[in-house]
């Protein structure tokens, strides 16, 4: 268990076995992105309340469940950064910072876009959903320029752990938001097998395929950024001395 | 499969109900942002690469005059 996590943490290992699971990782992605979109834009029914703007839902819903994802994945990061000072650990909790707030940045951008006609308003700032998700946006970028503020690297992975603490509670409250207030961000509706019902398969079949997409896409995204900052931070290695010469 | 497709015509299917222009900009931004974010780290990549390579030779280039001195003090 012990040699299989310090092997894990090693930037040569986790380099050479991206190298083999890229092509496959981002083949699937293509594929995925690929069906949930043509799938959406030419199958999608009208939905009885929103006629077409349905399909804005498909990749908003799939990029904000994604964006979720990325306070759980930097607070596991940087505990075990603070743990065990896992050098691989704290290149995800760096790289999965920027990509956050992209994914955030899109999540409000689709959704005031989906807003502006099915609300009749692009920002609403009693929402405690949208509210809680510009929270989540501006975090990122406080973490992200805290980072390149702060010259100590352990400084840095210190502060920015006990950020993502403070993110990882507002993604609960993301979460809930649209239950504990009750305002203008409707909640998810029920999945339901029922062709008539408002979430029915024609419409979650779709959208499960671009979450998966879109998770795919959030994987590629972080290994390729974790491995530009293996290049970097490994550059006197031998190893990556060897690639920088074949290059 | 063409059949089950919800559009007869081509307008129809870039107007999307009227709501064309939120529906596109929405798949625009979406396709904008999945490319920018696979393309921005390769370049990174490539310039990282470059710029390494770059101080490889100049320090190989240093080791060899070093051995060329012909003065071993």
């Amino acid at each position: 268990m012990w040699l299989w996590f310090s092997k894990l943490g090693s930037p040569k290992w986790f380099y050479e076995l991206s190298s083999k699971w890229l092509p496959w990782l981002i083949g699937a992605m293509f594929i995925f992105l690929a069906v949930g979109v043509v799938w959406a834009l030419l199958y999608l029914p009208p939905d009885y309340q929103q006629s077409y703007t349905s399909r804005i839902l498909i990749v908003h819903v799939a990029v904000a469940g994604t964006s979720l994802a990325f306070f759980p994945i930097m607070a596991v990061a940087g505990a075990i950064t603070l743990v065990w000072r896992m050098k691989l650990a704290d290149m995800v909790a760096k790289t999965a910072a920027p990509l956050g707030a992209w994914f955030s940045f899109l999540t409000l951008a689709t959704g005031s876009i989906w807003g502006s006609v099915s609300w009749g308003t692009w920002w609403e700032w009693t929402d405690a959903r949208l509210v809680s998700m510009l929270f989540q946006f501006f975090l990122l970028i406080g973490i992200v320029s805290l980072r390149s503020a702060l010259e100590e690297p352990d400084q840095a992975a210190k502060a920015c752990a006990l950020l993502s603490i403070v993110g990882l509670i507002n993604v609960v409250i993301i979460k809930y938001s649209v239950e504990w207030w009750n305002l203008l961000h409707q909640p998810s509706s029920p999945l339901s097998l029922d062709g008539n019902s408002a979430n029915g398969p024609e419409f979650w079949l779709p959208m499960g395929v671009m979450l998966i997409g879109v998770y795919l896409f959030l994987t590629v995204s972080l290994i390729l950024s974790i491995r530009n900052e293996i290049l970097q931070r490994e550059r006197r290695s031998q190893w990556v001395q060897d690639i920088v010469r074949q290059s | 499969m063409f059949e089950a497709m919800e559009f007869s015509s081509f307008s129809e299917f870039i107007d999307m109900g009227g709501y064309g222009f939120n529906v596109w900009s929405v798949y625009a931004l979406f396709a904008l942002f999945v490319a920018a974010n696979l393309m921005l780290p390769r370049i990174k990549r490539k310039q990282i690469l470059r710029e390494q390579k770059r101080r490889l030779v100049i320090n190989d280039e240093m080791n060899k005059a070093d051995q060329n001195d012909g003065d071993p003090v």
